[in-house]
């Protein structure tokens, strides 16, 4: 097939998942935080209130789109799309299977580091264009934090990629196979240390509570996405749910064997083919619990949140890269003494 | 001592207990709950066994309410017997407080169970209880109740003064 045709149908695939993501994801917030507080979530807009976000995203669509007076009208309009397609990017590197990826790229992980990266530009973008005092405080909080968290989660990816010896997904995937100690598969969930340093920093990355102070909706209105409505604001707010979903299929990815079952051989066909359900379950488990500390623990201030990143994670996760890289060398030798 | 972080899964523990829990939500338009018995909803006129009111026109409602937002018109016709113009009651200013009904002697009115007083027109929100309707006699109340036949006089001490105190009045 035309190699052209095929990136734009890839792209597109990317495209489609990440807005029906979206959608459920949004459903499945307010369902989680209901049955946190006792509730039931929406009820009402089919069965179980299954069309709500539906309803939600027809109305996002027929609202009136202002634009501030004072707002740097360029600069608006660019910054929600600024925004999304890094999002949209991220997804073309997630291996859902063996087959299942858009694009195997063999620096993967770095790739997707890179497109998330550009995400603070854009949220920049739109609290400088929005000339309101509240996006500007948001929007220089989450570049803070992700500026700060960046460093300690590439570090706590770093250590799983020296386990995993690749930058590529689908490597560090497959080297997550098989069991040791006969009992326990090996995924490098075992590497505690990393898994809880990624954990936090990837929290603060897809701004989520406890670390949400970009759109602190007590103190800041809603951040950097105040001045926005219509669907402007509909891909800010998708770009948020998306990037929690990649946030979690990089944990599975990385830490919880991605598509792969435990205890079952990887090279069964119907492991294949079951493959892409179980990538999507381990990632929607990854994403409740997510939810649930949403719904569970309050803010942090925002000088807390700063102190801890440079003074405890950033040292911390330095700290494991180097005890990691310590032990992996040590085992080599002895490996090579044997 | 405490532990680093042992508050945070406490908590998470706690959240995922309620998890566990049914939800004690009323999905109200669909299913509503049951009204304890002495809820105080919008006022209300109490019948007696034959579906008429009772009011006396004592003005005990009127001068006992707080919002003043019940008004009592009455006229009086020469053999002293009222006449009710109007009883009317704003719901939208009423606070529920229920002093009324306590200060009615003869157990005319109450607080009913209606709680959905949500309407289109803000018109809607004053009503007239009772129009146009003559005023139990409040001597007269036990005689009615065993003869239970003050029909045959009503309408007519009605008719007349309505029409004489009409114009006396204004």
């Amino acid at each position: 097939m035309n190699p052209w045709l095929v990136a734009v149908l890839g792209f597109l695939a990317a495209l489609g998942l990440m807005l029906v993501n979206g959608v459920v994801m949004i459903y499945m917030l307010r369902k989680v935080l209901g049955r946190l507080h006792i509730r039931l979530g929406p009820m009402d807009n089919g069965p179980w209130g299954m069309f709500q976000t539906v309803f939600d995203v027809l109305k996002l669509l027929s609202k009136e789109d202002p634009t501030p007076r004072a707002a740097d009208k360029a600069l608006f309009f660019l910054a929600p799309v600024i925004v999304f397609v890094p999002s949209v990017m991220a997804y073309i590197v997630m291996p859902f299977s063996r087959t299942w990826v858009i694009a195997d790229l063999s620096y993967g992980l770095l790739f997707i580091f890179a497109a998330m990266s550009i995400i603070p530009l854009g949220i920049l973008a739109a609290g400088w264009s929005s000339n309101n005092k509240w996006s500007m405080i948001g929007a220089m909080r989450i570049v803070g934090s992700q500026v700060t968290y960046e460093v300690p989660m590439l570090l706590a990816a770093l250590s799983v990629v020296m386990m995993a010896g690749s930058l590529s997904l689908s490597d560090i995937v497959a080297a997550q196979s098989g069991t040791f100690l006969w009992v326990f598969p090996r995924w490098f969930a075992w590497n505690v240390p990393a898994l809880i340093l990624f954990f936090i920093s990837g929290l603060i990355e897809a701004s989520q509570t406890p670390f949400d102070l970009a759109e602190a909706e007590s103190e800041l209105v809603a951040g950097f996405s105040t001045e926005y409505a219509g669907m402007k604001f509909g891909l800010l707010f998708l770009a948020e749910f998306s990037n929690v979903f990649i946030f979690s299929a990089l944990l599975v990815t990385m830490f919880f064997g991605g598509w792969q079952l435990p205890w079952v051989s990887p090279d069964l066909p119907w492991v294949q083919t079951i493959a892409p359900l179980v990538f999507v379950f381990k990632t929607y488990l990854g994403i409740f619990f997510i939810f649930t500390i949403r719904g569970t623990l309050p803010r942090v201030r925002v000088d807390q949140m700063l102190a801890t990143g440079w003074k405890v994670l950033l040292p911390a996760s330095l700290g494991w890269v180097m005890i990691t890289g310590l032990v992996i060398k040590i085992g080599q030798a002895l490996a090579g003494v044997r | 001592m405490k532990i680093y972080g042992s508050g945070i899964l406490k908590s998470m523990r706690i959240a995922y207990r309620n998890m566990l829990r049914k939800p004690i939500t009323v999905q109200y338009p669909h299913e509503k709950v049951e009204l304890p018995e002495r809820a105080r909803w919008a006022v209300a006129m109490k019948c007696d066994e034959n579906g008429d009111h009772k009011c006396t026109a004592c003005m005990a409602c009127e001068r006992a309410c707080p919002d003043h937002i019940i008004t009592l018109d009455f006229t009086t016709a020469e053999d002293r017997s009222k006449h009710i113009d109007r009883w009317r009651y704003e719901i939208g200013a009423c606070m529920m407080c229920g002093l009324c009904v306590e200060a009615c002697p003869f157990d005319a009115i109450e607080m009913s169970h209606n709680y959905e007083l949500a309407v289109t027109d803000p018109g809607l929100l004053a009503v007239e209880l009772l129009t146009d309707v003559p005023a139990v006699s409040a001597k007269r109340k036990t005689t009615t109740g065993t003869s239970s036949k003050p029909e045959g006089d009503e309408p007519s001490e009605s008719k007349e003064p309505g029409t004489a105190d009409g114009g006396a009045d204004d």
